[in-house]
């Protein structure tokens, strides 16, 4: 009590309620690492990879004791069949239509997501139904974020009469930014188009000492069922709705939808719900694939029903090694599955169309870098199974984009990936760098899909050109940021051209981008052009705009590229303090040790609380006091 | 996470066992955002100045090291004009040497031997860099003006005065920063008197 009195005291009187916060907040510390020291080294990890341990001080006991609970529970539950759930826990309706703040919700949650781990979210709007699945691993820092929307024909004709109503938020939005690959399907009609979506963020092995960042942005395949579009329509209730849907391709949708009508299969529907859980606890990359299912169901299901579900499936999933292996494997995975379903979709001509956009955020230690951006090779090798491919591969100034499109059994893939490498910052230039950064990463991406959009328009009618030149010209206005638009527009600009060649047009984007990327690191020389932030609360913004821009910021507090993977750590000696022990502190908390305390012991020798260290650990590979490499493998200077 | 709890035992060992020369408070109610005071070195260009600095913590502290900048004006190779420092132990693994195992009061000594004993070759400041290896009385002289401009304490009563004179002292920086100057001032009265404070009350106790 000593030290609290002094404290308040310093403190300039704090009044008494604060100082019975504070016991209160000692309360609560003491009960954490009581509960931390009971727990099962299994459900210790289970906590501590789902991010639910918190802060000591910060969280009940009774609320640590509900988490352990529900996380423990959370897998029992994914089990059963999702319907069920969906229908039994509509918890949170995220899209009421007329939120306007609806827009940020999915952003909030997103926000939330870091915390908790893994979440899934469902909502509906109007005949669509969105399913949004986050996954991430606290460990290796690897997010992973899906959406998929699935857009239920029959709802939609129905709702195409009533259509000044609802309004999707972002559900839609999201749709109507996919609308503009839509032209994919022109050609496709009754086939479903899957495109993944991909954003990795990976640290890029230190040049020149600087500590760089590579983005990659690997924005294929989602899997989009695109033929029915039909809801998609028009019908514009919000501004932001409205102004893409003057798109030209929004009338084409229709029509096509009226062509496509028939049989969207996502089968995946069907066939995938079990395979999804099969594959998340096997690898997270499954996760990947582990989306569209949920869709489906949502879809076909009920249009109301919204669920929200913590999954617990991330405890499963182990991303820090699987990070590195399963890309591949899941992309692989992905598209493979897309494409037998499509191949089944055929058969399940009643599913309703989804569209699925899948966000990867990963980071890749130094190390990895080459083995693992093997994206390009996966997808060279995809394109060798099928029987029609196209494989576009360029590279300029650190970017590398591959771009391939390929059909098999009836069901075409496109994948776009774009590596983009950013420049990371010191806190001093953050604002303005990472807009820039932010700026030229989403130029990319949406310049992925427009150059996806134009494959698929170079395949079928001239006329479609243009839609490339859509999303970058949506994304201008999403960002609603002068500077921005007038960077974002020269892209776009270009894009909007008619491109001759695939060739021409890439690499015009390429050097776009390029630009924007250069003018990024002078940035953090010190210099800034005032360049306004990019408003997240541009309320007209995409959805997956703010996705983009979320990774991104999010990102920011991050960027230590190497860490210990779970293995790693969980194989590092632990103990628990005993009496006997010296009287000894942990330096990371600069609390002293408690009788059953549970510590880890680095081969320097140096303990710590196990929950401590573990953090650390996660993004670093020294021992916080001697900094020695904890691995020897690590190969990093052991002593500075 | 665990910030709330390791800045409360951090601010409470700082306020009973400040390192020489270094003072470090809470500004108002905020834990996240303090202030620190250091005391220009004997026998550095610095010397009678009292350096005031933002110490902001992040909402990862300690795994991530507190964002501090010098909010008086000072003539170093490695802070820059806006007060940033360029210092490994501010930044984090692989490129800097931050470590949970460090703290405030840790990092605010290690600027204080920064301020005494500038790293030319990594300089923030490639000008006062080069001025300092291969012109150091220049450097020298040129750093103690700044300290008697912008650092040397005055009375507080005449702080008002100084504030009016901020128009003289503008005109020899480098570029113009009343935001600084101004906040600086007006920390000096109140960081001392706190830290003070602080003292006398661990001696009562």
């Amino acid at each position: 009590m000593e030290g609290s009195d002094s404290l308040e005291q310093n403190g300039s009187d704090q009044p008494e309620s604060q100082r019975r916060r504070q016991l209160d907040r000692l309360g609560r510390e003491e009960a954490f690492y009581q509960f931390v020291n009971n727990l099962s080294d299994e459900d210790y990890r289970l906590m501590r990879d789902n991010n639910l341990l918190g802060t000591p001080g910060e969280v009940t006991e009774a609320e640590l004791i509900n988490r352990l609970q529900q996380i423990k529970d959370g897998p029992e539950q994914q089990n059963n069949s999702p319907s069920t759930e969906s229908g039994e826990n509509p918890v949170e309706q995220p899209q009421s239509s007329e939120d306007p703040a609806s827009g940020d919700s999915l952003l909030d949650w997103l926000n939330t997501v870091r915390r908790t781990g893994n979440t899934t979210r469902t909502g509906h709007r109007g005949n669509q139904s969105w399913r949004a699945v986050s996954q991430t691993n606290p460990n290796s820092g690897d997010f992973r974020f899906s959406l998929e929307i699935s857009v239920n024909r029959n709802l939609a004709e129905q709702q195409a009469a009533a259509e000044g109503e609802q309004e999707s938020a972002e559900g839609q939005e999201v749709v109507t930014n996919a609308e503009s690959q839509i032209p994919m399907e022109t050609e496709v009609v009754e086939e479903p188009v899957v495109e993944e979506l991909a954003v990795i963020v990976e640290p890029e092995p230190e040049l020149e000492e600087a500590v760089s960042q590579e983005i990659l942005g690997e924005p294929p395949s989602s899997p989009a069922a695109l033929p029915t579009q039909p809801s998609l329509s028009p019908s514009p209730r919000r501004g932001l709705r409205r102004a893409r849907s003057r798109s030209p391709e929004q009338r084409r949708t229709r029509a096509r939808t009226a062509r496509s009508r028939s049989p969207l299969n996502l089968d995946q529907l069907d066939g995938l719900p079990h395979p999804r859980h099969a594959h998340i606890s096997q690898e997270p990359t499954s996760a990947i694939n582990a989306p569209p299912v949920p869709q489906m169901e949502g879809s076909s299901r009920t249009r109301q029903h919204v669920l929200s579900r913590q999954s617990t499936v991330d405890s499963d999933v182990q991303p820090p090694r699987a990070a590195s292996e399963s890309p591949p494997e899941a992309q692989n995975v992905g598209s493979q599955e897309g494409e037998a379903a499509g191949g089944e979709g055929g058969a399940a001509g009643r599913r309703p169309p989804t569209i699925m956009l899948d966000l990867q955020v990963r980071r890749v230690r130094p190390g990895e870098y080459r083995q693992r951006d093997s994206i390009a090779s996966r997808t060279r090798s995809r394109s060798q199974n099928s029987n029609n491919t196209f494989l576009y591969e360029s590279e300029h100034g650190g970017f590398r984009r591959t771009f391939s499109r390929s059909e098999r059994a009836g069901v075409r893939t496109y994948v776009s990936t774009i590596r983009i490498p950013i420049r990371r910052i010191s806190d001093a230039g953050l604002g303005e760098a990472t807009s820039v950064a932010l700026q030229s990463m989403i130029r990319q991406i949406m310049t992925g899909f427009g150059e996806l959009g134009y494959l698929m328009d170079s395949d079928s009618d001239s006329s479609d050109s243009n839609r490339g030149a859509s999303a970058p010209t949506d994304l201008a206005e999403a960002l609603n940021n002068p500077d921005a638009s007038a960077t974002a527009a020269s892209p776009a600009a270009d894009v909007d051209e008619p491109p001759v060649a695939a060739g021409v047009r890439a690499r015009t984007v390429e050097t776009d981008v390029g630009e924007g990327l250069a003018s990024g690191p002078p940035g953090s020389g010190g210099r800034s052009r005032s360049r306004p932030p990019i408003s997240l609360e541009e309320p007209s913004s995409l959805p997956f705009l703010r996705l983009a821009h979320f990774f991104l910021l999010n990102d920011d507090d991050e960027d230590q590229p190497q860490g210990l993977t779970k293995e790693q750590i969980d194989n590092l000696s632990m103990r628990n303090f005993g009496e006997s022990d010296a009287l000894k502190t942990c330096s990371v908390c600069i609390t002293e040790y408690a009788e059953g305390n549970k510590l880890r012991k680095l081969p320097c020798s140096h303990e710590y609380h196990v929950h401590c260290i573990d953090r650390w650990l996660s993004e670093n590979s020294t021992c916080p006091i001697c900094r020695r490499a904890v691995l020897v493998s690590a190969n990093r200077e052991s002593v500075v | 996470m665990q910030r709330v709890s390791r800045l409360k035992r951090e601010l409470q060992m700082l306020s009973t066992e400040p390192p020489p020369g270094v003072t470090c408070w809470q500004k108002e109610e905020r834990i996240d955002d303090l202030r620190a005071q250091i005391v220009g070195g004997k026998e550095t260009p610095y010397e009678g100045g009292i350096f005031s600095l933002e110490v902001k913590v992040p909402e990862r502290y300690p795994f991530e090291p507190p964002a501090i900048r010098f909010l008086t004006p000072i003539y170093h190779p490695n802070i820059d004009s806006s007060g940033r420092i360029c210092h490994d132990a501010l930044k984090l693994p692989p490129k800097g040497a931050w470590r949970p195992s460090l703290n405030i009061s840790t990092v605010l000594t290690s600027i204080q031997l920064l301020m005494a004993e500038p790293n030319p070759d990594d300089p923030l400041m490639a000008d006062i860099s080069s001025e300092f290896k291969y012109n150091k009385q220049l450097f020298v002289e040129k750093a103690r003006k700044w300290t008697q401009e912008h650092a040397v304490q005055k009375n507080v009563g005449v702080m008002t005065d100084s504030i009016q004179n901020t128009p003289d002292q503008k005109a020899h920086k480098r570029e113009a920063q009343p935001e600084l100057v101004e906040p600086a001032k007006r920390n000096l009265g109140v960081g001392i008197w706190q830290g003070m404070r602080g003292t006398e009350e661990e001696e009562e106790q």
